[in-house]
């Protein structure tokens, strides 16, 4: 896409996130042709549509959509799609000795459905699965943040359908381009809190000014856009270098900030902000959910430094 | 010249010069350090390198700023210069080729270049640090020139520069960023003392500078008398821009270092992982400043997140050598410790020189942040 083609994009994909959330985005998004984009220029759909997701702190299929696509050409575009369960990044289902185990979360668009995809690790390598939701156990979580729609799936034996085998690679594939997807809605919710503590220092008046004045106030608010500014540098890192390591260290480093962020702006919105009056609390707990999500910023980092421990090596840095 | 064949053709020549651009002895003392910067920008500069990414009427050869941030890159990524020393030709040549008279610019800034000159940056004084510009260091308007009085201090390498770009005081006291006028001094004026400072890392980089009635011609103004204020801020975007890029390179370098030599128990594993992410993230940052600074984008308050980054991702790269290095760092008097001992030493500096952690985030909530005046 060009300059002016990418801008109005955002704009198109901004309002759409302002406008619609769940099935409604997802049918927002088939229309105003975030499918194409998707397959043509995976970064502009993927860190626009992201990012403004996580503004706006609504949901959509678009991860299913995401996994999808990198499965391969053949999936089909809206597929459902069973993500790891939480905190994991392995495959959600695997061949044991009495059939195929599967432990795994899905987004709403689970439970509309008939038939779901599962990435199932088997002895031989990896496959595509396509499962009856039906002959699922299907739990729509509440939890920490009831309106993400997250859909807990278990069982112990699943039908399966016809099974495709995936590249070497399709899943890495599929995991970093998660990452990635998930680390721009962290940065958007991120700036979606700033902003909501931004404004609330502005107008709050305390011994006859705005708190807005006070350094302990602005320093927090300072460090939470340094946080969110580093991790989007991170994330166009990781879609420069296209590497798998840079997406996981892009996503812990998103997570992490966002919790900063979090921690910062909750404290200078205070009471108001503690309230559920106020939106602040949707992308509180958003964030945290979103941290798990194809690992959290505390194990994907602490595998980072065991891995550089074991290989005696850094990662490549970004060349200029 | 295109940065991959720039890049290209330094890599070869570094590889193949291996030899003579290694230092000659140790590099333990800031005398070895600066021998050592000399010699590698001499031979930079006369085969050619040293001159790619400036300007022609000062000895360059033109091209993209880029083609300076990889050769620092390189210099300082090979452990061939120490990229606080090598910073300041990337941020006072600038300022040169910018505000001085062209004769003086084009006279001036190969010797700085090739590195038969070190120059200093006389900024800071005893009575203004974060707040630069209540600096009183004084210069009257005389018939023939100009004449200063007054004091500064953190000067680095003061003692071995041979010019200082210079600010001094040429309105009424009190007149702010507006009575401020830069001026380019020769070292070796009558009537300038320099006395190194003693610091805590070993290495008496900074000094204190008294100035008792130096004579300074009109000539060696640097901009306009009184606008002194906009040549110290437009020294600001290359000080964030290529000088920070080494500093990268030179970060990346000292954890493979560690890496490779630390015992396998002796670190934690997420404290390492952070240290990683956020030596990228910086990276990344400076990557992406650069790249506006190539397309000659104006560099602004933005680059304040790109300092907050640069003291943060050293701290953490230093925390780690201190606590996966324990015995080398408290207890090591060879070369290698002492070297680690200083460096971590020194890195707790990175959050005060050059506009301190606090002043960073006070710009950043002003004018980033759009959160008004903070009183």
């Amino acid at each position: 896409m060009d300059p002016a083609e990418l801008d109005l994009f955002d704009r198109t994909l901004r309002d759409a996130t302002e406008a619609h959330s769940g099935a409604a985005l997802d049918a927002a998004l088939l229309e105003l042709g975030w499918h194409e984009a998707l397959a043509h220029d995976r970064r502009a759909a993927v860190s626009l549509l992201f990012e403004h997701q996580g503004r706006a702190a609504v949901t959509s299929g678009a991860l299913d959509d995401v996994v999808a696509h990198a499965l391969g050409p053949d999936t089909a575009p809206d597929a459902a799609i069973v993500f790891p369960a939480l905190g994991r990044a392995e495959p959600p289902a695997y061949e044991g000795a009495g059939g195929v185990v599967l432990q795994g979360l899905g987004t709403s668009r689970l439970l509309r459905r008939d038939t779901a995809l599962v990435v199932v690790r088997a002895r031989h390598g990896e496959l595509v699965a396509v499962v009856k939701t039906a002959e699922l156990a299907c739990r729509p979580v509440r939890g920490m943040d009831p309106d993400l729609g997250l859909v807990e799936v278990t069982g112990a034996v699943i039908v399966v359908a016809p099974v495709t085998p995936i590249d070497r690679d399709g899943w890495s594939t599929a995991v970093t381009g998660a990452r990635l997807a998930v680390g721009h809605e962290l940065v958007g919710a991120s700036a979606a809190m700033l902003e909501l503590a931004r404004v609330h220092a502005l107008n709050r008046v305390q011994f006859g000014r705005p708190i807005s004045a006070f350094q302990a106030v602005r320093h927090r608010l300072a460090d939470s856009l340094v946080a969110l500014e580093s991790a989007r540098a991170l994330l166009d890192a990781a879609w420069q270098d296209g590497s798998g390591e840079t997406a996981a260290m892009a996503k812990a480093l998103a997570g992490r900030s966002a919790r900063t962020v979090a921690g910062h702006c909750q404290q200078v919105l205070a009471g108001m902000g503690f309230t559920t009056e106020h939106p602040l609390h949707r992308y509180v707990r958003r964030v945290l959910v979103l941290d798990e999500l194809f690992g959290s910023a505390r194990a994907l980092t602490a595998d980072l430094g065991r891995h550089v421990l074991t290989r005696r090596r850094l990662p490549p840095p970004l060349p200029l | 010249m295109e940065l991959d064949d720039f890049r290209h053709a330094l890599d070869g020549w570094l590889d193949e010069h291996a030899a003579a651009l290694a230092p000659d002895g140790a590099t333990g003392t800031l005398d070895e350090h600066m021998a050592q910067l000399e010699k590698v920008k001499r031979l930079a500069y006369d085969a050619g390198f040293m001159r790619w990414g400036w300007p022609e009427r000062v000895g360059g050869l033109g091209g993209s700023p880029m083609l300076r941030a990889y050769l620092g890159e390189a210099l300082t990524g090979r452990d061939l210069v120490e990229p606080g020393i090598y910073s300041m030709t990337e941020t006072l040549a600038p300022t040169m080729i910018d505000h001085a008279r062209p004769r003086l610019a084009a006279e001036m800034v190969p010797r700085l270049l090739r590195g038969e000159e070190t120059w200093c940056q006389g900024f800071s004084e005893p009575g203004t640090g974060s707040n630069l510009a209540a600096l009183a260091c004084r210069a009257i308007r005389e018939q023939n020139g100009w004449r200063v009085t007054g004091e500064k201090v953190w000067t680095s390498l003061a003692q071995y520069a041979q010019r200082c770009v210079l600010l001094t005081r040429t309105g009424a006291p009190g007149s702010a960023h507006g009575g401020i006028t830069a001026l380019f001094v020769d070292m070796d004026s009558p009537g300038i003392t320099v006395r190194p400072i003693e610091t805590m890392h070993g290495a008496p980089e900074f000094c204190e500078v008294f100035f008792d009635g130096v004579a300074v011609p009109f000539d060696r103004t640097l901009g306009q008398e009184d606008e002194g204020w906009s040549v110290a801020m437009d020294l600001l975007p290359f000080e964030r821009s290529t000088a920070l890029w080494h500093k990268a390179a030179y970060l990346h370098r000292r954890l493979q270092d560690l890496v490779e030599v630390v015992p396998a128990d002796a670190l934690d594993p997420a404290a390492l992982g952070a240290a990683v992410q956020l030596l990228a993230a910086f990276r990344a940052r400076s990557r992406a400043t650069l790249y506006r600074l190539a397309a000659a984008e104006r560099l602004g308050p933005e680059t304040s997140i790109d300092k907050v980054l640069v003291a943060s991702a050293e701290q953490a790269v230093f925390d780690i050598v201190e606590a996966g290095l324990a015995p080398e760092v408290l207890l090591g008097d060879d070369p290698g410790g002492s070297r680690w001992r200083s460096e971590y030493l020194f890195s707790r500096a990175a959050t005060i020189y050059g506009g301190t952690a606090e002043i960073q985030r006070n710009i950043i909530a002003r004018r980033l942040l759009d959160l008004g005046v903070d009183r």
